[in-house]
């Protein structure tokens, strides 16, 4: 097979091709790019949008008894001018009510999140003495897209009504902090629900009967609420005695009788003018109900129902962290299921990436498929299956590059893989239809096909490389268009440069290296170009 | 292929047949730029709907309704709901917001926290095993429920939110009404809020501010608080412990995850008022009594006068001045076309009252005839979020356009070929226009010409460039290396290079052609696959035709 290489290439094509035509490594080459993109799909985190970049705070500050106006005046005004010095801030948002003012800055998108919550915050801190008297604390709220937003809700609701208010919300409440406890989870909160307290209803018709005031049984009860650490003394022989005094109330028979006032010599006990019982807060006048089709497919009446929302860590995988959260709730489902409690999945972001993103590898595929098809009608089966294996290659290499700049897969990367993958099968195309071209051409007769190879690459270069560089001009103008939009549509100019400059140095390297082999030389030469 | 030589030799020989081409195309290039514009063939929209398996409706009563009234509300919404056939559950959140989502995020969902507010979720069949999109299901139940819900109580405000395509946006339409006077805001408001209910494709329409309503102001007589050696917070807190409750004490519990609080108030059935007026509140009060240190008892009534008055609606601004926002949503339109409407309504029929003057692009300036104050009404929403980002698409358009043409004037030395490439390019918008135009006629609803659309069009630009310089490089080489005439070069090259543009150009419209079912990215595929064509026919046709009249042998010596 060693034939002498007379044609010297002129541009980087013909050089590549010459370079790796008879190179043994060419094919390490190939299998590592695979290998590379491969791991890269399987280990990038799926999300099904892609991650945007947006700060901003929420400052709350209450002033208790001041109507909206004064709120106005006193603390939203001075604080929107003094959140206007922040450098970066788009807009701010203030909302004066009666007793409470809030004020929102919204960073410019793109903004830093870390550096932005912490402008705010010394931006607050700094001015702490703006604030007017009998304000309480600020309270900072940053805004946090990836905390915020939960990938996974789980209803929990009682098959029957056999069950209490709290006892709901108290077995949600040990399940959470087990899920809390699973990797790259970040917030989980519970929503809905009711908490376990006392509860001591005051007949307003007894309390006057009995001449009694509010402001007595508060007095009455805390005077009885109090706890105490234990005491520690010593004996004669130093040994070391602890007493303590043991909390007065134990249970709501406790608060029931205790003495609230002295009428005529003879005690009025508490139970004489409210009724005393544990049970939920009854003040709360949130609540949450859900409604799901039984087994005759008939939707049940509204229950109600407690939701825990889980929320992942930025940059971590929304699939494994959910299928995690589905296993863990899984362990617990006998518990439950024996309590009476039933739970359904109402929000699962891992599921709907993974299948956003399933379905998007699927068109990928489908497409090659139908093109690989294409060219194998036109151009023969071989050059088909050629330009069909740098498909993959080239698809490879950019998972690979945007694995290491910390990109994930979205709908919005497959769709600018599916944007390249009309562009980048291109160049391939071009070189093998030249080569294929020179190939059938009576005139290459007494040429080595080495050098044949080379020539179809070298002659196609120059306008295939400034071509590539047309198509990789256009996208770079829009890596710089800013707002949410811009943010949003990120992954098309990071990707498509980079699939088709991969697709230039695979169609250099690997078309000409796998055409010397696998293309047969026609026998007859006078078939011309075809 | 020999024909295709000889029909290209012949086109470019033929100087009628020359003109016809070239004035063929620039009428195509016009007609295609009216569509848009004037005659609104193709409609143009940020981003169109999108397909999801869930949504939410977001219920609002006027402020200073009870949950029990919300509930109300709530129960006849899930009443309509539950009998569609593809919905799988339903949740309520009373009282507050529903889990975060995108949507919720910029549309404020986490700060909800008051007795006149509920979230409704809803989970559907996933889109594959169900005939109707969202979107349409939308449209169909928030009339039933809008019509049904709404009129239980007045100025309750039934609206629907899907996960948004793209960004999200607090609305489809915001109108920022600025000024001075929070009546005059709250005036303007209220007439803006009319227009948009009579434009046609505007739904979901609200005022974001509070409805003032009634309430009671208590009076402390301080001289008989004093004489009767109480103070005024021990009232307060009375007050505050009879009907609100407060929690007191707790106690520590290792049974539980939480204190146990033990908490105070007046029961229920006690508490309750039998009416909504002043004697029945002072009835309540007269039961009420304060305790001085003496142990002496005062009923409340007897320090206090009772007043009605108003509430204090909450007040609102953003970048400093005080506004308003009215916002609305489309029904299945461009936000861009009702808005315009609106703004010609509110241009006719404010002048009555107000001096107008236009502002920006879109916005309006008014003042008030009477009082002379003046107003802003700015826009804002997906509309703001539209121009910005067609104009930024815009500009990276231009700005491509430019460094191809500076890439082509490195690479062959001339303006002329440079030129040529770039002009058909450009040309490749005729086929994204039509191709719009053609999908809008086979789609049930509007097919929008988007910013993905914009995007595939800047790709295009590349790629079509790409058609002619292979050409040209062709002929090029052949008119240097092989001393070919100018008509033969040209006429050759074309019948050679037909192949593999022809073969790229399918592999584009085959991969683009699963791009096009997408709702979101359609526009980007529909752009690929007609631009294509339309580069394609460009650079055979029209391509060889420019280069026929341009001075060739001067341009490639250089």
């Amino acid at each position: 097979m060693i034939k002498k290489n007379n044609y010297q290439p002129s541009d980087y094509a013909g050089k590549l091709a010459k370079g790796f035509l008879r190179n043994p490594l060419t094919v390490v080459l190939g299998v590592f790019l695979l290998a590379i993109g491969y791991l890269a799909l399987e280990i990038m985190p799926r999300e099904e949008n892609p991650q945007m970049i947006v700060s901003g705070s929420t400052v709350i500050v209450a002033l208790p008894g001041a109507s909206a106006k004064e709120v106005q005046r006193v603390i939203v005004e001075p604080l929107e001018r003094k959140l206007k010095e922040v450098k970066g801030v788009e807009h701010i948002y203030g909302t004066a009510m009666d007793n409470v003012g809030i004020v929102n800055a919204a960073f410019f998108i793109g903004e830093i999140k870390e550096d932005s919550n912490l402008k705010i915050y010394d931006k607050i801190m700094q001015n702490s003495d703006i604030f007017p008297h009998g304000a309480m604390d600020p309270i900072i709220k940053p805004l946090d897209i990836d905390v915020d937003i939960p990938i996974i809700s789980v209803a929990f609701f009682s098959n029957g009504d056999n069950l209490s208010k709290t006892e709901l919300y108290n077995s949600v409440k040990k399940i959470q902090h087990h899920i809390n406890g699973l990797d790259n989870v970040a917030v989980t909160e519970i929503k809905g629900g009711n908490k376990t307290q006392f509860n001591i209803e005051v007949d307003l018709n007894k309390l006057s009967g009995y001449n009694l005031s509010m402001g007595q049984i508060v007095q009455a009860v805390q005077a009885l609420s109090y706890s105490v650490p234990a005491v520690k003394n010593r004996t004669k022989d130093n040994q070391i005695i602890m007493f303590g005094v043991k909390n007065a109330i134990e249970s709501s028979k406790d608060i029931a009788n205790i003495i609230v006032a002295q009428y005529m010599g003879s005690p009025i006990y508490l139970k004489q003018v409210a009724k005393v019982e544990k049970s939920y807060d009854i003040q709360n006048f949130k609540s949450a109900s859900i409604s799901v089709r039984d087994a005759n497919g008939k939707f049940t009446p509204l229950r109600d129902q407690v939701t825990l929302t889980v929320s992942k860590l930025q940059g971590t995988n929304a699939v494994v962290i959910a299928n995690a959260v589905k296993n863990e709730l899984e362990t617990y489902r006998k518990l439950l299921n024996k309590n009476g409690i039933n739970y359904v999945i109402t929000r699962n972001d891992g599921q709907r990436a993974n299948e956003a993103v399933n379905e998007l590898v699927y068109h990928l595929v489908l497409s090659i498929v139908i093109i690989a098809i294409l060219l194998a009608i036109v151009l023969g089966w071989r050059e088909s299956l050629i330009v069909t294996f740098t498909v993959p290659a080239i698809l490879a290499i950019t998972l690979g590059v945007a694995y290491l700049t910390d990109q994930t897969i979205n709908r919005i990367t497959l769709f600018a893989f599916l944007l390249s993958l009309g562009l980048l099968v291109d160049a391939a195309i071009i070189v093998i239809e030249n080569i294929h071209r020179h190939y059938y051409s009576a005139q290459n007769d007494g040429e080595s096909i080495d050098d044949l190879m080379i020539r179809a690459t070298d002659e196609i270069g120059p306008p295939t490389n400034i071509a590539t560089l047309a198509i990789i001009m256009t996208m770079i103008p829009m890596a710089f268009v800013g707002q949410m939009m811009g943010q949003f549509m990120k992954p098309i100019p990071a990707n498509v440069p980079v699939s088709l400059i991969a697709s230039l140095f695979v169609a250099y390297i690997f078309t000409p290296y796998l055409a010397v082999r696998m293309l047969k030389k026609p026998k007859s030469h006078n078939d011309g170009s075809k | 292929m020999k024909n295709f030589e000889k029909l290209i030799s012949n086109n470019i020989q033929n100087k009628k047949r020359r003109r016809i081409i070239l004035i063929g195309a620039i009428v195509a290039f016009i007609l295609s730029v009216l569509m848009i514009a004037p005659s609104k063939m193709v409609l143009a929209k940020m981003l169109p709907s999108k397909d999801n398996d869930t949504f939410n409706i977001y219920v609002t009563l006027a402020n200073g309704s009870s949950i029990e009234q919300t509930n109300q509300v709530t129960n006849c919404v899930v009443n309509e709901i539950i009998k569609e056939k593809n919905l799988i559950d339903t949740e309520v959140f009373l009282g507050m917001g529903a889990p975060l989502d995108f949507a919720g995020l910029i549309k404020g969902s986490h700060f909800k926290n008051s007795e006149n507010l509920a979230e409704i979720v809803l989970n559907i069949a996933p889109k594959h095993k169900r005939d109707e999109p969202s979107y349409i299901m939308v449209q169909r139940l928030r009339s039933v429920i809008q019509s049904n819900c709404e009129k239980l109580y007045p100025n309750t405000n039934i609206s629907f939110v899907e996960p948004p395509a793209g960004p999200p946006v607090l609305a489809a339409i915001v109108a920022e009404v600025y000024g001075n006077n929070a009546d005059g805001i709250r005036v303007l408001a209220k007439k803006i809020e009319t227009v948009f209910k009579n434009t046609d494709g505007l739904v979901d329409i609200d005022i974001m501010q509070d409805e003032i309503y009634d309430t009671y102001e208590i009076i402390v007589n301080s001289d008989k608080v004093s004489r009767s050696g109480v103070n005024i917070k021990q009232l307060n807190d009375v007050l505050y412990l009879a009907f609100e409750g407060m929690q007191i004490a707790v106690k520590n519990s290792d049974l539980y995850n939480d204190q146990l609080p033990i908490y105070l108030s007046l029961s229920k059935e006690s508490k309750k008022f039998t009416s909504k007026d002043i004697s029945s509140i002072k009835i309540k009060l007269s039961s009420l009594k304060l305790m001085n240190q003496m142990g002496m008892m005062t009923p409340i009534t007897e320090l206090v006068t009772i007043v009605p008055k108003k509430s204090n609606p909450l007040i609102m601004n953003k970048n400093l001045h005080q506004m308003t926002n009215v916002m609305a949503e489309t029904d299945m339109v461009s936000q861009v076309y009702p808005l315009m409407e609106a703004r010609n309504v509110i241009l006719d029929t404010f002048k009555d009252s107000y001096e107008i003057e236009k502002i920006g692009m879109f916005n309006l300036q008014l003042s008030d005839k009477k009082t002379g104050e003046i107003y802003k009404i700015i826009w804002d929403g997906e509309m703001e979020v539209t121009l910005d980002t067609f104009v930024e698409l815009g500009v990276a358009f231009i700005a491509a356009l430019i460094l191809i043409f500076l890439l082509m004037v490195i690479y062959y030395k001339s303006y002329t070929l440079s030129g040529i490439i770039l002009l058909s390019s450009f040309l490749s918008i005729i086929g994204v226009i039509v191709g719009h135009w053609i999908m809008n006629i086979f789609t049930a609803d509007t097919f929008f010409l988007t910013a993905t659309s914009l995007i595939g069009f800047i790709a295009l630009i590349g790629i079509s460039s790409r058609n002619s310089l292979l050409l040209i490089d062709f002929t090029k080489s052949l008119i240097r290396d092989k001393g070919m005439s100018k008509a033969d070069a040209i006429a050759y090259s074309a019948a050679t290079r037909a192949k593999p543009i022809f073969l790229t150009a399918a592999a584009i419209i085959l991969a683009s052609t699963l791009l096009a079912g997408d709702a979101v990215f359609g526009g980007l595929g529909v752009s690929l696959i007609f631009g294509t064509i339309a580069a394609v026919i460009s650079s055979l046709v029209i391509v060889p035709v420019l280069l026929f009249q341009a001075d060739l042998e001067k341009h490639f010596n250089n």
